[in-house]
């Protein structure tokens, strides 16, 4: 009996399912004969057809909407010239226009709806002929505006040494081998032609620079200026050659500013005659700091040269051009009639038919039946086949998500539910990337970049859970260690690899202490530490917020200039290790590029961490964790054990933000640390550990699927939703959606 | 008085799922007599009170078969509430007091007499004064009847424990129509000359025509204060008498006693007797483990015998092994061949030749989450240094891996592989996990506690005769503590009884049920071996 109650639940629980992949077959079936249909010799022919009506009607169209347009216009200019036009009500103005630009286009219609075709065979070819020089030319602009972006980011990671070069040297050969130098790239012959657009661009820098620097040195000058001086009054009735002479022997610095005397001068003037009348001037707001410290990675175009190459493309275009207008004149009466301006609109309306970044039959397809091209025959077979691919997508959708109903009990109890949920919206985010035509491949490179931004940071909260700790929310007191080895390394002025190593040594030295007295203060607080460690990493985040300013660093570069004390909030790593290790050995495949530096590094890491969690003390530590009256038992110090995991979370922390920052490109001090410990802690989650139990792996899965599941559902939220300020809302939804789903479901991975 | 029994019990029986615990068990008690009911751990004394009061255990687990006669009528008691209102009441082991109240207050609890005025009148009985001079007079008047000459204003959070007990008597007897009163142990945390005075307190309260029923294990105690004697044992009723027909070792051996074959297990005899090397001499231990507390210990165990140590639960025989173990606060002396042990150091004292089977199987015996074979290699790894490899120190896998298989096979491990976690093992084969982790060691003595406590018969049998053999071949010093004292005759050379902290006794496995019921509670008798 109860056996078949069983049996019936059992196939009830696997309708869903199969419906769901009898679904999922039907789509696929139906994807493969759209594919099919795209090669064959009819829809092949039927497209071609298509595509000759769309020109002809993108040109006879946009001729009539020109021709009624130019009326229009003229008209109202017309009206203009006559001496009544302001008597005239706007209401009758608009509508004598609206009445010519009528008339204008009934005449249009007439000559150029119909445009009867007499060789066929002769348009067509001329069409063909135009599309490929268009997409010829095309793909080599491309190519090289990217070669000119990519070498155009590499000079912006070395921006302030080619300046520097650029504002000094006279001849542009100098500037050219200097820029080289930093950007290999240009050296090679095929991007010769970028030299000289790039020598333009570095002096145009420069002297931008040259500019900020003065006005800046200017606004330091001017305050110092209203502080230093207490009282203006014994300057009242000066000279102006007397006056600076005492400004000079009175305010420090100020020899500096000779070149603009006269403002200082002017500037002095007004605070005497403030004097006079009892008062003190305001010192003068201060300018933005970090203007220029962030530059735009966005390549500027307006520096973009083409080559030789591209010029005679460009030239085989026009021709191509001509023999299409020459077969268009056949067709269309009266063209050569035309004005010069309505010729060049209808060309770029033509080409707007002829010429999408991605040539495949749906886009095609698309683009023609935008253009009201008329299908001639099989009108089904040519929206099957222009449906492949989305129906190829949804197809592959639902049966994954038939294959897992199906699987359910099996997989979850392998992976947990939210690693296989999230895994599963992860493939879900990669199918709706290729259907909203968004590049899967730059995605996973996005995805590789902040692996290694984020992986050593979640590494760090493996040590916490397995000691039994939890999930150490204060990684902050680690992060803010390594932050001081960075900001260090800035003060020294070092660059490069030193600067790396110093960061991560000097932060895991002050992390030690840092975290021997957190683990003291946990080892008291057994049973809260989540909430403890999440309070005191708040608290010392705040703490250190004065700890930044009260700290005696006084290199310029990262103090606030105007305060002279107090640390910045963002370092640019510019110039000192920003991306070292992404760079390093870095490589493209498959037009994904790969971090192998930083790759290597995290591996590295992970191997460290592993090894340690397989040694004697790594086992002690692990077992104090997950049962310390069986550590006790087994004579193991369960404190002492609690510690070092403490310990050794804040010191992989401290080099965790040294590599966050060298990915990032940039170090940000005061609140910036404060949300690490919740992602960090998110990430771990997802990839399979609980609050009590994590491996090497849960971190690498957890830090891959989280950085993937935050990349593809921001670029996606992007293009579904336009506009910057909701994808941003959408963004922060993701994120914290995420953390908070992990945190809720963070026993999920137990085993039963 | 109409009945001759102010309470009869006829035909309990009481079944946990299949396990019978209460077996065809009847009591009758009459009014103004003190009813002592006896009984082993286990015996089925606390869920036949259960089932007196009505507990919700009872009627969550499907009830009970049997009737409860009250004052002659057949009565339902369903909730503790019920048997209160019918004049039954209770005298709880553990303090049932509000630390903060004062003793009226205590004693009035939720009884309070109170004086109605005009906004009482309006709202209800809730807000109503406190008749405080009454109910203080009532209080004092309970004090005085169990001879307390403390005051009743004072907070009982300052009293000291026995106060607590005699002020938990007042609030029951100041109940009116209070007709049977039970104490459950109540003088297990009294000393000598208090438990004179709750005695004498519960002749009088029995002199006013309350019956009693008193449970304890303190034989003189019974002799002392019973009118009738009870005596339960396994879920059945064993006999039941006046006291003037039976001595205290009569009691003690029908505690006990059982058929020989009962519960025994056979085991290999010993062939040589049992040298006179001093292994461990244990003297004045003092263990604070909760529940299990030991106030001066003396013993001494030989090299290569098998010690068992029994005595009833809560008496102190886990905090031997747990307090020289140092898992447990402990004070005292304990000498391993003449080195002295440090205690509370646990590293220390497996690193020379000790280990332990915990009792705590699921809590301190294992990582449940964890392989069988982590579980077996990790304290040989931990406090020998074995099974690690390589400069890093990196754990030897295959050493493991071969160890672990070994042991699976040697110890009859019943498991998928190495690799399965023990937390998805049966509880025998967990058992065994723990005794191959204790052998990983390597060690010359070995506590054993609780080796069968919720294993099935086949694994206890295995378990047991592995750590005969293991006593035999290797000559491997085995301290045993058990519940089952069947099973402690079975296996050990000696047995030494402990009571209230302390070691009552050493007896022979042969030595009689009297000898071994006598030093449970608490008294030596004279077939006691000795050192």
């Amino acid at each position: 009996m109860s056996e078949k109650v069983k049996e019936k639940s059992g196939i009830r629980s696997r309708i869903v399912p199969l419906i769901l992949l009898v679904m999922a077959g039907v789509l696929l079936v139906l994807s493969v004969v759209g594919f099919v249909l795209q090669g064959t010799q009819e829809t092949t022919q039927s497209l071609g057809q298509m595509q000759t009506s769309a020109v002809l009607h993108a040109a006879s169209e946009g001729l009539i909407n020109n021709i009624a347009q130019q009326a229009r216009a003229d008209k109202l200019a017309e009206l203009r010239k006559d001496k009544n036009f302001r008597k005239r009500g706007l209401d009758e103005v608009n509508s004598i226009c609206d009445a010519a630009m009528e008339e204008a286009r009934a005449e249009a219609e007439k000559l150029y709806a119909n445009p009867v075709v007499q060789d066929q065979a002769a348009l067509d070819s001329a069409i063909q002929t135009f599309e490929k020089a268009l997409s010829e030319s095309s793909s080599l602009s491309v190519t090289e505006r990217a070669a000119y972006a990519e070498i155009y980011v590499q000079l912006v990671d070395n921006i302030s040494d080619w300046k520097a070069i650029a504002g000094e040297s006279v001849a542009d050969a100098d500037v050219l081998a200097s820029l080289q130098s930093t950007a290999p790239d240009l050296a090679k012959e095929a991007n010769a032609h970028l030299g000289s657009a790039l020598v333009r661009m570095a002096r145009d820098q420069a002297a931008a620079q040259q500019t900020a620097e003065e006005a800046e040195l200017k606004n330091q000058l001017i305050n110092l200026l209203a502080s230093d001086v207490p009282s203006w009054t014994e300057y009242i009735g000066l000279e102006e050659d007397a006056l600076w002479e005492k400004l000079l022997q009175e305010v420090p610095g100020l020899e500096k500013g000779e070149a603009f005397r006269g403002d200082l001068l002017k500037k002095a003037a007004e605070h005497i005659a403030a004097a006079e009348k009892g008062e003190t001037l305001p010192p003068p707001a201060e300018a933005d700091e970090g203007a220029d410290t962030v530059f735009e990675t966005q390549a500027d175009y307006s520096y973009f040269t083409p080559t030789a190459a591209l010029e005679k493309e460009e030239a085989e275009k026009n021709d191509a051009y001509e023999q299409l207008n020459t077969q268009l004149v056949a067709v269309i009466p009266d063209l050569g009639g035309l004005s010069e301006k309505l010729q060049a609109s209808l060309r770029g309306n033509i080409e707007k038919v002829l010429w999408m970044e991605d040539n495949s039959f749906s886009s095609r397809f698309h683009t023609y039946q935008q253009h009201k091209a008329e299908i001639t025959s099989g009108a089904w077979k040519m929206n099957l086949a222009s449906l492949a691919t989305p129906l190829l997508l949804a197809g592959i959708a639902v049966l994954l998500l038939g294959l897992v109903i199906l699987f359910w009990k099996p997989l979850t109890g392998r992976f947990g539910v939210p690693r296989t949920i999230i895994a599963l919206f992860f493939v879900y985010l990669c199918l709706l990337a290729e259907f909203y035509n968004i590049s899967v491949r730059m995605m996973m490179g996005n995805v590789l970049e902040r692996m290694t931004m984020y992986g050593v940071l979640v590494l760090a909260m493996m040590p916490g859970i397995q000691c039994g700790i939890g999930l150490n929310m204060g990684i902050t007191i680690g992060c803010i260690s390594g932050l001081l080895g960075i900001v260090t390394a800035l003060q020294f002025d070092l660059v490069g690899f030193p600067a790396l190593a110093c960061s991560c040594v000097l932060g895991a030295l002050v992390a030690l202490p840092l975290g021997w007295c957190y683990a003291k203060l946990l080892n008291r607080m057994k049973g809260n530490e989540m909430t403890i460690s999440t309070y005191v990493g708040f608290s010392f985040v705040s703490l250190m917020c004065i700890g930044w300013m009260m700290l005696p660093f006084n290199n310029p570069r990262i103090i606030w200039l105007l305060m002279g004390k107090g640390l910045r909030v963002t370092h640019s790593l510019l110039g000192s290790f920003a991306h070292l290790l992404d760079n390093f050995l870095a490589f493209k495949i498959f037009g994904i590029k790969v971090p192998t530096g930083g790759l290597l590094f995290l591996a590295l890491c992970c191997l460290l961490v592993w090894l340690f969690s397989r040694s004697r003390l790594g086992i002690a530590m692990t077992a104090a964790g997950s049962n310390p009256r069986f550590a006790e038992a087994s004579g193991i110090n369960v404190n002492r054990m609690r510690t070092v995991g403490t310990v050794l979370s804040t010191v992989i922390a401290a080099v965790g933000i040294v590599i966050y920052s060298q990915a990032f490109g940039y170090a940000q001090l005061y609140t910036a640390p404060r949300q690490l410990g919740f992602i960090a802690a998110s990430a771990i989650l997802i990839g399979g550990a609980t609050v009590s139990k994590a491996k090497v792996s849960h971190v690498i899965i957890g830090v891959f699927l989280f950085e993937g599941v935050l990349v593809f559902g921001q670029q996606i939220a992007n293009s579904v939703v336009a506009g910057g300020g909701l994808s941003e809302v959408m963004r922060i939804m993701i994120s914290n959606g995420i953390i908070l789903y992990a945190l809720t479901q963070s026993g999920g991975g137990r085993r039963a | 008085m109409a009945n001759e029994f102010i309470l009869e019990m006829n035909h309990i029986t009481k079944l946990y799922g299949s396990n019978a615990v209460l077996k065809d068990v009847s009591l009758k008690i009459r009014p103004g007599e003190i009813h002592a009911l006896l009984g082993e751990n286990g015996a089925g004394k606390s869920t036949l009170m259960n089932v007196l009061f009505g507990m919700p255990v009872i009627h969550t687990t499907g009830g009970f078969e049997g009737e409860v006669l009250f004052d002659g009528e057949k009565v339902e008691i369903s909730s503790p509430m019920s048997a209160m209102e019918k004049g039954i009441g209770m005298v709880h082991q553990e303090f049932m007091l509000i630390p903060g109240f004062s003793v009226t207050d205590n004693i009035k609890l939720n009884r309070e007499i109170t004086r109605p005025w005009l906004v009482s009148k309006v709202l209800g009985k809730d807000l109503e004064f406190l008749d405080t001079k009454t109910m203080a007079r009532d209080a004092r008047k309970a004090l005085d009847d169990v001879g307390m000459s403390i005051e009743e204003y004072t907070l009982v959070s300052g009293l000291p424990v026995g106060h607590m007990q005699f002020i938990e008597i007042a609030r029951e007897i100041d109940k009116s129509g209070m007709k049977l009163l039970v104490f459950d142990e109540p003088t297990a945390v009294l000393t000598e000359s208090e438990a004179q005075q709750l005695l004498d307190v519960m002749k009088s309260i029995a002199a006013k025509g309350i019956a009693i029923i008193f449970i304890t294990h303190r034989l003189d105690e019974v002799m002392n204060a019973a009118d009738t004697i009870t005596i339960l044992r396994d879920g059945q009723l064993v006999s039941s008498f006046d006291k003037s027909s039976i001595t205290p070792e009569d009691i003690a051996a029908l505690m006990i006693g059982r058929s020989d074959e009962d519960g025994m297990v056979r085991v290999e005899k010993r062939t040589e007797p049992v040298g006179d090397t001093v292994a461990m001499s244990i003297s004045d231990l003092w263990v604070n483990m909760p529940g299990e507390v030991d106030k001066g210990i003396n013993l001494t165990v030989r090299e290569g015998e098998i010690l068992g140590i029994g005595g009833l639960a809560g008496q102190g025989k886990l905090g031997i092994p747990n307090g020289v173990m140092g898992l447990y606060e402990a004070a005292g002396d304990v000498e391993f061949y003449g080195q002295k042990l440090p205690l509370g150091d646990a590293g220390a004292v497996l690193r020379s030749g000790l280990a332990m089977v915990s009792e705590d199987r699921r809590g301190v015996g294992l990582l449940l989450d964890q392989s069988i074979e982590n579980n077996i290699a990790f304290t040989a790894m931990q406090v020998n240094g074995d099974f690690m490899k390589g400069f890093l120190h990196q754990k030897d896998t295959g050493a493991i891996r071969r160890y672990a298989e070994e042991m699976i096979k040697e110890l009859d491990i019943r498991c998928t592989s190495p690799a399965q976690p023990v937390g998805t093992l049966s509880g025998g084969n967990q058992q065994k996990v723990c005794v191959a982790r204790a052998l990983a060691m390597k060690p010359r003595f070995l506590f054993v506690s609780e080796p069968t406590r919720g294993i099935d018969i086949g694994a206890k049998q295995l378990v047991l005769e592995t750590l005969v053999r293991l006593n035999r071949e290797t000559g491997m010093t085995i301290v045993m503590v058990s519940s089952e004292l069947q099973e402690l005759r079975s296996v050990c050379d000696r047995i030494a009884i402990v009571a209230e902290g302390k070691v009552v006794d050493i007896l022979k496995t042969d030595a009689s049920d009297t000898a071994f019921g006598l030093a449970m509670s608490g008294v030596k008798s004279k077939e006691g071996v000795g050192e």
